[in-house]
């Protein structure tokens, strides 16, 4: 039993990363029907921009600042990173394409991967880059419930999740700004008859899921250590399945996604084998869509006849 | 607005235009010298009494993008640094062309057509992963043209099939039973895990430790992950709290770090022991072991000067490299002795990479190969991890 606890405590914690993944994936379906391809990469932005911070602030074992602050400073720089970047690449990448069939900005979209994963590498080098939370957190405190442990940087991806989770739908739901998005997301056109600015809506909407990868990417940071510009492509690749698995355009779906497919691998390398995860991740991710095509909380869209 | 936005886009395509150039999967030429695509030799006309000047082109097939990005920059750096030393001593015009193979065996496949096909091509340094080796053996066997690999370690890969294939480090074969014996000799293992990572290197690294440590009586579990995998904390939770030992298999260093990191937080006394594949940097945990096909050639006199100037022109390096700066050269010398006896090409060379002789090498010994294409005499070397994380030799 405690093993099995172990496993979901470690299923729990990666599908936390996927879950803030997801988010963004979900806002930008959800408001403008279109897949963002290149979350992924900017969720590796994020990772950099929060490695290069703490680099900045005299790196893990000689931080020039409490850890505590330096952690909420790399969460700040790769958020506000993150968003600034998104906001540049619905810009220059997707603006340009919203009348546009849908498959343009969806080449674009992937175009936008490539040049990310190229400048990375171009700007960033080849090498791993490595968090080392270990020497500025004590990886081994934290809660321990017989051979059950959560360490803190553990605690701080779940709960980070749920606190970021929350904090989106109460924008989406109870501000302006959500209303906005909700009413570009049921018909742009009407929208603007009502005096909504679409396009800075829109960028809105970009920067909010943008700063989310950003922040991901240093959870997955703090919580892996190696950092890499290829690291975005499987990760972005998992959330954006989280997020058709949770019912891509619900907040909650894609968080109940993300912990799904998380618990779903880390049980299926406890007790089967590691190298079978992902093919039964992503056949429990077939069968579902089978079933409920629109992803378990996902609703049915409603056409106009 | 839409002059400005001309121009954001204007600017947008040009740095990824610039941005895509160094991920490409087709070859390209990058001069590490003065001439780029000299003819084999030429010897000046005018002075008949002077010694050839002799050049000619090397591919140097390394995964320059991808997953293992951080390995084939680092080797093609090694590359660069061979030939620019080569080419300063011997006044010749050697030159690299690029071949990026993602460590992928249908994209090595595919490089190798264009490799074959480039007639100034004399030689070829890597590809560096064994299932690359395998599937560019018969074109290249085909064409008479010389390989040299510094990090495919299969040891199947010099069985017969590949005939103008040659490898400067030893095999798994040498590797798996060393590391398997200091295992249980010196650590004293009584239960070990084998991490397996599914490549071909990661398989054939993982077989042979483990039939070692069976011979040798010492209880083992091989547990299999994907290459892709990007958390090792599930792993970690089925390793048992009476295992000694957790041999990684990785050919990224950060990822026994990871492992490392996890048993340490989830308070299991197994240490890691590390394949060549880790010897690295970023393989830092105190108390962990690595294995490497030589002594750390900082520490090696006859390397120190390339180490130092290799550093300060590229940064910090693990142990891809090194190897990749011998291949180098022995085809540098393969191809100036061909070009000596007036055979500068691909077969003159091939011929010459047979007789290679490298005296005092940077790996810290002769590199000579035997009539299979193996290095002779290689062995592997243990290092502890001190506190600090630096490697201290061990056997």
């Amino acid at each position: 039993m405690e093993y099995f606890g172990e496993q979901l405590v470690n299923g729990v914690v990666m599908g936390g990363v996927y879950a803030l993944i997801a988010l963004g994936y979900t806002l930008i379906y959800g408001v403008l029907q279109f897949l963002n391809l290149a979350h992924g990469e900017l969720y590796m932005m994020g990772a950099f921009f929060g490695f290069f911070t703490m680099t900045a602030l005299g790196g893990p074992s000689a931080s020039a600042v409490p850890v505590a602050v330096m952690i909420g400073i790399m969460f700040i720089v790769a958020m506000g990173g993150g968003a600034l970047l998104g906001v540049a690449v619905e810009r220059f990448a997707y603006r340009p394409l919203r009348n546009s069939s849908r498959l343009a900005p969806l080449i674009s979209a992937l175009g936008v991967s490539l040049f990310l994963q190229n400048a990375a590498l171009l700007l960033f080098g080849a090498r791993v880059r490595l968090y080392d939370t270990g020497q500025f957190i004590d990886l081994r405190s934290g809660i321990s419930i017989g051979r059950i442990r959560i360490d803190p940087t553990e605690m701080m991806v779940v709960i980070g999740a749920l606190l970021l989770m929350a904090g989106l739908w109460l924008m989406v739901n109870r501000t302006r700004l959500g209303r906005a998005m909700r009413a570009v997301a049921v018909d742009q056109d009407a929208a603007v008859m009502n005096g909504i600015d679409v396009d800075r809506t829109v960028v809105w909407t970009f920067a909010i899921a943008s700063g989310l990868a950003g922040a991901a990417g240093v959870m997955s940071g703090l919580l892996l250590y190696p950092v890499d510009q290829y690291m975005g492509v499987f990760a972005g690749l998992k959330g954006f399945s989280a997020a058709v698995l949770g019912g891509i355009g619900s907040i909650p779906g894609a968080m109940l996604g993300g912990f799904l497919l998380g618990i779903t691998e880390a049980l299926v390398t406890g007790y089967l084998n590691p190298t079978y995860a992902d093919f039964i991740a992503f056949l429990i991710l077939i069968l579902v869509l089978l079933i409920r095509p629109r992803g378990i909380l996902g609703r049915p869209a409603i056409a106009k006849v | 607005m839409k002059k400005r936005l001309a121009l954001g886009m204007g600017g947008l395509a040009a740095f990824a235009m610039v941005a895509s150039g160094c991920a490409g999967g087709s070859t390209s030429t990058e001069s590490s010298a003065a001439a780029a695509s000299a003819p084999a030799a030429s010897a000046a006309a005018s002075a008949p009494a002077e010694a050839p000047v002799c050049g000619g082109s090397i591919a140097v097939m390394a995964p320059l993008t991808g997953g293992a990005a951080s390995i084939g920059q680092e080797q093609l750096n090694f590359a660069k640094l061979a030939v620019d030393d080569f080419n300063a001593a011997n006044s010749s015009t050697y030159a690299l062309v690029e071949s990026d193979t993602q460590l992928d065996a249908g994209q090595a496949s595919t490089q190798s057509t264009s490799i074959v096909s480039d007639s100034a091509i004399i030689g070829v340094v890597g590809p560096a992963g064994s299932q690359e080796v395998s599937a560019v053996g018969p074109a290249f066997s085909e064409a008479g043209l010389g390989f040299v690999s510094a990090s495919a370690t299969n040891p199947d890969l010099t069985n017969g099939d590949n005939p103008t294939f040659f490898r400067v480090v030893p095999t798994d074969a040498v590797q798996g039973p060393t590391d398997a014996e200091f295992i249980a000799g010196t650590i004293g293992a009584k239960k070990v895990v084998v991490i397996e990572e599914k490549t071909d290197y990661g398989t054939g690294i993982a077989k042979s430790v483990a039939d070692a440590l069976t011979a040798a009586g010492v209880a083992n579990e091989v547990i299999a992950v994907p290459e892709d995998k990007k958390s090792y904390d599930d792993v970690v939770s089925k390793v048992g709290d009476d295992v000694d030992v957790v041999f990684v298999t990785f050919q990224v260093a950060a990822k026994s770090e990871q492992v490392a990191q996890s048993l340490v937080k989830s308070g299991k006394k197994a240490v890691v022991f590390g394949s060549d594949g880790s010897f690295s940097g970023d393989f830092k945990t105190g108390g962990s072991y690595v294995s490497a096909f030589a002594p750390d050639i900082k520490g090696i006199p006859a390397a120190a000067d390339v180490a130092q100037r290799f550093s300060d022109a590229y940064g910090e390096f693990g142990t891809f490299g090194p190897p990749v700066y011998v291949a180098t050269q022995s085809i540098l010398q393969a191809a100036q002795r061909a070009c000596a006896a007036g055979a500068s090409d691909r077969a003159g060379v091939l011929a010459e990479l047979k007789n290679t002789n490298i005296a005092g090498s940077i790996l810290g010994g002769d590199i000579a190969f035997d009539a299979m294409g193996d290095v002779n005499g290689a062995k592997f070397y243990i290092f502890k991890l001190d506190e600090s994380g630096a490697p201290q030799l061990v056997q």
